[in-house]
């Protein structure tokens, strides 16, 4: 491809019979919506639907500068496919007209309400769509679905089944075997968790079913690939300018000469920690943007954090923080995240005594985000007045909780799926997600979050945070991987 | 110069009206704009890409008039306006000659030395971004303000500005005051300087004019001349000789204070320049920017659907009818006997298929035997599958042939083995079709439970 994204073959094909078309098919509720709403990273399909209504089928095409690559089509399910297989094999003489009869069925059912949903359905395979038949993979096979394949049969298009798994139970190897004797290729897919390499799999084998429609869809992958990357990478610019703000924010107010600062100090602290929130808002609502998850900009309850809300709360610090011999340890030595000393709140869970160590921590919580540390500054006097400011807090915790909760978020958001399940996240682990990194980048890390928080971070130094803040991602993803095979 | 900064604040004031905006937007905008001007041939800068902004927007874009900028143009023109005061003060002061004795070539010297040193320093500070005077200026910038790396660069620019009217000023002073006045020059020190040390230091202060202006280099025999303590008589044999030391003074004064404020001040211009543009390379608008210039706009989600949220309903299950018909549409919980027992108190009750992969034949037939019974019907479906228009097609017809009146019971399983179907969504779902039937003697019914109770 071409910096522009617009190559010859692309603009070649932007005749209408020559792009690759996918209608999505199948019963009612098996998952197409879902597969749709994964592979065209929209959150706004409508999944479990209520079957039975009308519907009309969507398209949604996949576009690199407003040239279409390929484009999926989600049907509504079949309604009546044993009338519609009765009326196909009684206008139908030979093999051999089997397509054409189809089109003649859409053609003379267009306005036949009891037939909507079937010419809505067959309608874009007859003006030559590829066929993809979605199954559910969870209930055991039976042929209650028969005349449904033999109608998408009938149709002569090339074809792929895909194994969709809703429920926990597996039947996939009795589908598999089944769906074979209908469909040139048979795939299973989780729309729900699949993994993005696995979206791009499953495209590849779209193009697999016509050979010209390979090559476009190698095209688009390549596209895809880029495209999750910058998003990774614009999430990064992202997470670093909310570091920078919040690691160095200061409240002011203006005192009068005689006036006491003491009182100020609660009043101060509670703006800067409702600035604080709001700003991490802010953050999490960029990084879902860019991801394009929509719907959890308008419900983030749907997302499963496992640290709650609150920025301040002391399950948060627990999971994110980490402890003073970690950080006295010459900036997490490695005996430092091992051995002896351990992060004491991530051992307390691992032994399970969290209720004691809890508390305990529960009083050093406190006293990390104490007004010890933190305490109002008062500035010279100018015109009677002087200027009272609050913050930056200079306790390390505060740096880290901010970019594990922010990491916590990217990761979810990057690896869900529009089809919009929460993916899993561990949280009580026997480690702390900083051990996956080298000692000389936790140190450069360290040397960063301590500039910012002392207001000595100079814009030339964005760009290296950036790329320790990069190594900080691939660190927190992989640490999510180790806990998930560790847990399965 | 201004333009750096003004562009600087506008970027940044686009970066902060982007932020409320979504990436998509900006990406296909921005990636338009890219196009466009790679199509014409015309770079792809930041000050176009604003240009374009503000036409589409109908602003007129700024041109150094930025109202952050007019606290810095104010403190300018304050500063230009103290110094040509103090300039001419200055130098008026120095020069205030009254006949009793000389103006001492040395004050003037360490005085012009002092201003190159002050000229000096300033800069010094600037290149080193370094500000102790800073808190004079009110408070650090606030969080985010594109100008914060660009203050010391800016107030070194402004000292300069100052500093170069004083010398300015100062002389012209100097030249009025040579021409009204008889000035009588002299040099006078405590330390024991011979007159030929002194030539010697004024020649060598003189060097960068000794070609281009000889007389203004002051000769031995002058130097000698014009030495004076102020306990003796300084009466002098020929009084306009002393006078003659003014070109030095002038050149001196043009060429150590001047022309170096004069450099500087050009150096500070470059320098916020510089900055400026580096400050808008390093801001955080500024590579997403790029990348959404060069990077194609992906579009994958088609069109939008608006929430279709079916209309909520008010389940009302049914007591099963005594009956020894059954049902079982597509083989649903056929194959378990005990479902049977408790859908129906019959010693035999008569089985019937329909639905799923019998044929339309089949169905007929079912329809007809169940005709037959002259009894209430139960008709047994997998509730965790959406009813299909198969499944209303075949009530219909059931309409159409039963006798009148017959009872039909609708029962949604849970699963195969035939638990009722607690889950509220399916069952709302199965209401809404019974409700579409429009279909009295049709009713939603689950199966007892298996500890006998009634559901």
């Amino acid at each position: 491809m071409d910096d522009n994204g617009n190559t010859d073959i692309i603009d070649d094909r932007q005749s209408d019979s020559a792009l690759p078309r996918f209608a999505v098919v199948g019963h009612p509720n098996k998952g197409k919506s879902s597969v749709v709403a994964t592979l065209a990273q929209n959150d706004s399909i409508a999944i479990a639907m209520e079957p039975g209504t009308t519907r009309d089928s969507h398209r949604y095409p996949m576009k690199v500068d407003d040239v279409t690559l390929y484009e999926l089509i989600d049907t509504p399910g079949f309604q009546r496919p044993r009338k519609v297989l009765a009326w196909l094999q009684g206008h139908s003489l030979s093999a051999s007209d089997r397509p054409d009869t189809v089109a003649a069925f859409v053609t003379q059912h267009r306005d036949d309400p009891r037939y909507h949903d079937e010419c809505e359905l067959l309608g874009p395979i007859v003006e030559g769509a590829g066929i993809i038949y979605v199954v559910d993979g969870s209930v055991p096979y039976n042929r209650e679905h028969e005349a449904e394949m033999n109608i998408l049969r009938w149709t002569g298009r090339p074809s792929l089944a895909l194994i969709n798994q809703i429920g926990s139970d597996d039947y996939s190897a009795d589908w598999e075997a089944a769906l074979g004797q209908y469909f040139q290729i048979v795939r299973r897919f989780d729309a729900v968790r699949a993994p993005f390499e696995k979206h791009l799999e499953l495209l590849r084998s779209f193009g697999e079913l016509a050979p010209n429609w390979r090559e476009p869809l190698d095209a688009a992958l390549e596209y895809l690939q880029a495209l999750k990357f910058g998003r990774d990478h614009q999430a990064l610019e992202h997470l670093a300018d909310a570091l920078i703000e919040m690691l160095g924010h200061q409240e002011t107010s203006r005192l009068g000469e005689f006036e006491a600062a003491e009182p100020l100090q609660p009043k101060l602290r509670q703006r800067w920690q409702a600035w604080q929130r709001e700003r991490e808002q802010r953050l999490r609502h960029s990084v879902e943007d860019l991801y394009q998850h929509r719907r959890l900009q308008r419900q983030e309850s749907d997302l499963c954090l496992p640290d709650g809300d609150d920025l301040f709360g002391e399950r948060t610090r627990q999971l994110w923080g980490i402890s003073k011999n970690q950080l006295a340890a010459a900036g997490f030595g490695a005996g430092a995240v091992g051995g002896a000393g351990l992060d004491a709140v991530t051992l307390g869970h691992s032994l399970g005594t969290g209720a004691l160590i809890g508390g305990l921590l529960g009083a050093a919580g406190s006293y990390y985000y104490s007004d010890k540390l933190t305490r109002v500054k008062l500035g010279p006097l100018s015109g009677g007045f002087r200027e009272a400011t609050y913050g930056p807090l200079k306790d390390p915790q505060f740096g880290y909780v901010v970019l594990g909760r922010a990491l916590v978020h990217w990761y979810q958001i990057s690896q869900r799926n529009h089809a919009g399940r929460d993916v899993l996240v561990v949280t009580d682990s026997d480690g702390h997600w900083l051990e996956e990194l080298s000692r000389s980048d936790r140190n450069g890390l360290q040397k960063s979050l301590q500039a910012l928080a002392r207001r000595r971070f100079e814009p030339s130094k964005r760009q290296r945070l950036i790329e320790q803040l990069e190594l900080a991602q691939q660190a927190f993803a992989q640490w999510q991987m180790k806990q998930f095979s560790e847990s399965g | 110069m201004t333009s750096s900064l003004t562009r600087l604040l506008d970027f940044d004031d686009q970066y902060r009206r982007d932020s409320q905006q979504s990436q998509a937007f900006l990406h296909r905008r921005d990636r338009r704009f890219a196009q466009q001007q790679q199509t014409q041939r015309r770079p792809l800068t930041v000050p176009a890409w604003l240009a374009e902004l503000h036409a589409l927007n109908d602003q007129r874009q700024a041109h150094g008039h930025d109202s952050r900028l007019r606290r810095w143009r104010q403190a300018r023109w304050v500063f230009a306006g103290l110094g040509a005061v103090l300039g001419a003060a200055f130098m008026a002061g120095l020069l205030v000659y009254d006949g009793s004795r000389q103006i001492n070539v040395t004050l003037v010297l360490v005085l012009v030395g002092l201003q190159l040193a002050l000229a000096l320093l300033t800069s010094l500070q600037a290149w080193l971004g370094w500000q102790p005077w800073g808190s004079l200026l009110g408070r650090s910038g606030e969080q985010g303000d594109p100008l914060q790396p660009l203050r010391p660069a800016l107030s070194a620019r402004i000292a300069h500005t100052g500093g170069l009217l004083f010398a300015l000023s100062g002389l012209l002073t100097l030249l009025v005051m040579v021409l009204v006045q008889d000035l009588a020059f002299g040099w006078s020190t405590t330390l024991q300087a011979s007159a030929d040390s002194y030539h010697r230091l004024v020649s060598t202060i003189a060097l960068p004019w000794h070609t281009l202006w000889p007389d203004a280099v002051p000769g031995a025999e002058l130097v000698a001349a014009s030495q004076y303590y102020r306990l003796t008589d300084n009466a002098m044999a020929d009084p306009a000789l002393l006078g003659t030391w003014w070109p030095f003074v002038l050149m001196a004064w043009l060429t150590y204070v001047l022309l170096p404020r004069l450099v500087f001040l050009l150096l500070a211009a470059l320098q916020v320049r510089w900055q400026a543009a580096n400050a808008l390379r390093q801001h955080p608008g500024y590579q997403p920017l790029f990348y959404r210039f060069d990077t194609p706009w992906v579009e994958t989600r088609g069109e939008e659907e608006a929430p279709r949220e079916p209309a909520p309903v008010q389940v009302s299950l049914m007591p099963l009818p005594e009956t020894g018909t059954l049902i079982h549409w597509a083989g649903a919980g056929q194959q378990s006997a005990g479902l049977v027992r408790r859908l129906s108190q019959a010693p035999a009750p008569l089985q019937l298929r329909a639905g799923g992969n019998s044929s339309l034949e089949e169905d007929a037939a079912t329809l007809r035997q169940a005709g037959e019974q002259r009894q209430p019907v139960i008709l047994v479906a997998r509730g965790w599958e959406p009813p299909t228009a198969e499944l209303s097609d075949f009530i219909f017809d059931a309409r159409e042939q039963w006798p009148p009146a017959t009872m039909l019971a609708l029962v949604p399983l849970a699963d195969e083995q035939g638990d009722p179907l607690a889950d509220a969504g399916l069952l709302s779902q199965w209401q809404r079709f019974i409700e579409r039937q429009k279909d009295a003697n049709l009713l939603l019914c689950a199966p007892k439970a298996t500890w006998g109770g009634n559901r």
